[in-house]
C-alpha cells in the first residue's frame, strides 16, 4: 500500500486511490483528491454530499444506496454526476473516505 | 515509454468530452448481400460441417463458414482475421453469439477458395487458427470467463480448461454426428458468469474452504452489513475481536458449519479470501440445462460431478469426466434429444450408470423449501 503526503498529512490509500482507514480522513483529504476526480472548486452541494455520505457511513456502517443519496440530499442522479464527474461511487465515496465500492462493479 | 497524448486534457476532463453515443449501428456493417435481402430469408442449409447456405426470396445465395475462437485474442489474430474479410468477403465479418466468428460470401464458387484459407493456418505450435466447424448436431464453442487470466474470484482457470476440452472434443466440433446440439460453458466460480446453469454440460470453479477472515484491515476495507447480507446460509454475523496488541477491532464470525464456500463474501468484502490451490479449489460438473424451447420447456443443469481437483495445465480428470458424458449422450440419445431430455427420459439413476459416474451425498439438493422438490416422492424407479 502506498502513502501519499499532502500539506502534512500521511494517508494511506491503496492502488485505486481509495483512503485505507476511513479515520484517517480529514478536509485536507478532500482538498487532495478534487484535481483527480475533475473538480475545480467544493461549493456547499458537494460538500453536501459528502457530509450525508460520512453521517450515513458512520450510522449504518454502509454506503448509501444511490436513490437514498438522492432523496436526502435532493440532487438527481445527474446532478450528482455534474457535481462529481466519476460518480457517486468512485467520486464521492472517495472523496468521503468511505471504503472502495465491491461487488461486480 | 515515453506519454502520448490523445488530446484529452486532464486538466479539463469535461471539456470536449463525449457520451453516451452508444454502440455502432449493426447496419453500418452488414455485408451487401445481407443488407440487400435483410427479412426476405425463404430457408437454409447446412451444406457440411461448419458451412450454411441461407437463400433469400430474391434468388440471392449467401454463404457462410463459421470457425472457432479462444475468444480471449490478441489484436495480431484480428487482424489476420480482417486481412481474411478483405481477401475473400469484402471486408465483412461477424462473430456469433458463443464467440466463433463467421465469414459470409454471397457465390459458391468463393467458398471452397475461403476454407483452404482458412484450414492452411496455423499457430506456431501446431493448432488450427480457424478450425471450420460448430454447426448443427455437433459441439459449438465454449461460452466461458475471465479465470486466472483477469478475476479475483476465480476458483479455477476459464481459458486453460476450455482449450484441454475443446481439444479432447475437437471432433465434435467438426463433425455433426451427436443427437442433438450439445452447448457445454465454463465458468470460474459460482457467481456463473455466462451460461453454465443452463448448458447440456457446465463445469463451474467451486471452493471446499470457508474464507479466512483478515480482522486487521476488515471494518477498514469492507462495509460489515454488506458481507453479512452477502451470505446464503447466513454463515456471518458482525462481532467484536481482541487484537493480539490489546486493541478490539470491528469484525465479523463465520460459522464454519453453516459455510458452503461460494465466496459471495469475499465479493463483497476483501478481507474475507478463501481461494486456495492447493487441495481446496477444483470444479463441479453440471449437466442436462437447454435454454430453448424445443419439444421441452428450458431447464437448469444439474450437478452430476461433485469435485474434480484443478491439475493445471490440462486437467486431464475433468476432460475424462466430460468425455464419459458425451460418449454415454451420443450413444444412448435418441435423434434431436438434448442432453437433459435424454437424462430425463431414462432417469437420473441410468445416468449415472451409463456415464459411469459416482452419486454422492453432494448432489442431492438440501438449500432451503426447493430442496424438497428435487427428491423422489413416487416409487418409480429402476434398481
Amino acid at each position: 500500500m502506498a502513502t501519499v503526503e499532502f500539506k502534512g498529512n500521511n494517508f494511506e490509500v491503496d492502488e485505486d486511490g481509495f483512503l485505507q482507514r476511513f479515520e484517517d480522513w480529514n478536509p485536507d483529504w478532500v482538498e487532495f483528491v478534487m484535481e483527480s476526480e475533475g473538480i475545480k472548486e467544493m461549493t456547499d452541494e458537494h460538500q453536501k454530499v459528502l457530509d450525508f455520505l460520512q453521517d450515513y457511513y458512520k450510522k449504518n456502517g454502509i454506503a448509501p444506496m444511490v436513490r437514498i443519496l438522492s432523496k436526502v440530499t435532493g440532487y438527481k442522479l445527474k446532478h450528482i454526476y455534474e457535481l462529481f464527474p466519476s460518480g457517486p461511487g468512485k467520486g464521492a465515496c472517495k472523496m468521503a473516505g468511505l471504503p472502495k465500492p465491491t461487488g461486480c462493479v | 515509454m515515453a506519454f502520448i497524448s490523445s488530446g484529452y486534457d486532464p486538466k479539463q476532463p469535461m471539456k470536449n468530452r463525449i457520451t453516451d453515443i452508444g454502440p455502432k449501428h449493426y447496419e453500418q456493417f452488414l455485408p451487401p448481400v445481407i443488407k440487400k435481402n435483410y427479412g426476405k430469408w425463404l430457408y437454409h442449409e447446412i451444406l457440411e460441417p461448419g458451412i450454411l447456405m441461407h437463400k433469400a426470396e430474391s434468388g440471392d445465395e449467401v454463404y457462410t463458414i463459421r470457425v472457432g475462437s479462444p475468444r480471449l485474442m490478441g489484436i495480431q489474430t484480428i487482424r489476420e482475421m480482417c486481412e481474411i474479410a478483405d481477401k475473400h468477403c469484402g471486408g465483412h465479418l461477424r462473430w456469433t453469439t458463443r464467440n466463433n466468428v463467421e465469414f459470409m460470401v454471397d457465390s459458391k464458387d468463393k467458398v471452397a477458395p475461403l476454407k483452404e484459407d482458412l484450414l492452411s493456418r496455423k499457430h506456431t505450435g501446431g493448432s488450427y487458427k480457424f478450425p471450420i466447424g460448430g454447426t448443427g448436431a455437433g459441439m459449438t464453442n465454449i461460452i466461458h470467463t475471465q479465470g486466472w487470466v483477469h478475476c479475483h474470484t476465480a476458483a479455477t482457470d476459464a481459458s486453460g480448461t476450455v482449450k484441454a476440452v475443446m481439444d479432447d472434443l475437437f471432433e465434435e466440433f467438426t463433425q455433426m454426428r451427436l443427437p442433438a446440439q450439445l452447448r457445454v460453458s465454463m465458468a470460474c466460480c459460482v457467481n456463473m458468469c455466462g451460461a453454465v446453469h443452463c448448458s447440456d454440460i457446465g463445469f463451474v470453479g467451486y471452493h471446499r474452504k470457508p474464507p479466512i477472515i483478515d480482522h486487521n484491515v476488515l471494518d477498514q476495507i469492507c462495509e460489515v452489513p454488506l458481507a453479512v447480507s452477502a451470505c446464503p446460509t447466513a454463515a456471518i454475523r458482525p462481532t467484536k475481536v481482541d487484537m493480539p496488541d490489546g486493541t478490539k477491532v470491528n469484525s465479523v464470525a463465520i460459522k464454519q458449519e453453516r459455510c458452503m464456500f461460494c465466496g459471495n463474501c469475499y465479493t463483497m468484502c476483501p478481507a474475507l479470501p478463501l481461494s486456495d490451490g492447493a487441495g481446496g479449489d477444483g470444479l463441479i460438473i453440471m449437466v442436462g440445462g437447454k435454454v430453448s424451447n424445443r419439444i421441452s420447456n428450458p431447464k437448469f443443469s444439474k450437478v452430476v460431478v461433485d469435485f474434480v481437483p484443478n491439475e493445471p495445465p490440462r486437467w486431464p480428470t475433468l476432460v475424462k469426466k466430460v468425455r464419459q458424458i458425451v460418449d454415454a449422450y451420443s450413444k444412448g440419445a435418441h435423434k434431436y434429444e438434448r442432453l437433459g431430455e435424454w437424462a430425463e427420459r431414462i432417469g437420473w439413476e441410468r445416468f449415472f450408470e451409463v456415464c459411469d459416474l459416482e452419486f454422492t451425498w453432494h448432489l442431492i439438493d438440501d438449500f432451503r423449501d426447493p430442496a424438497y422438490e428435487t427428491w423422489r416422492q413416487t416409487t418409480n424407479f429402476k434398481f
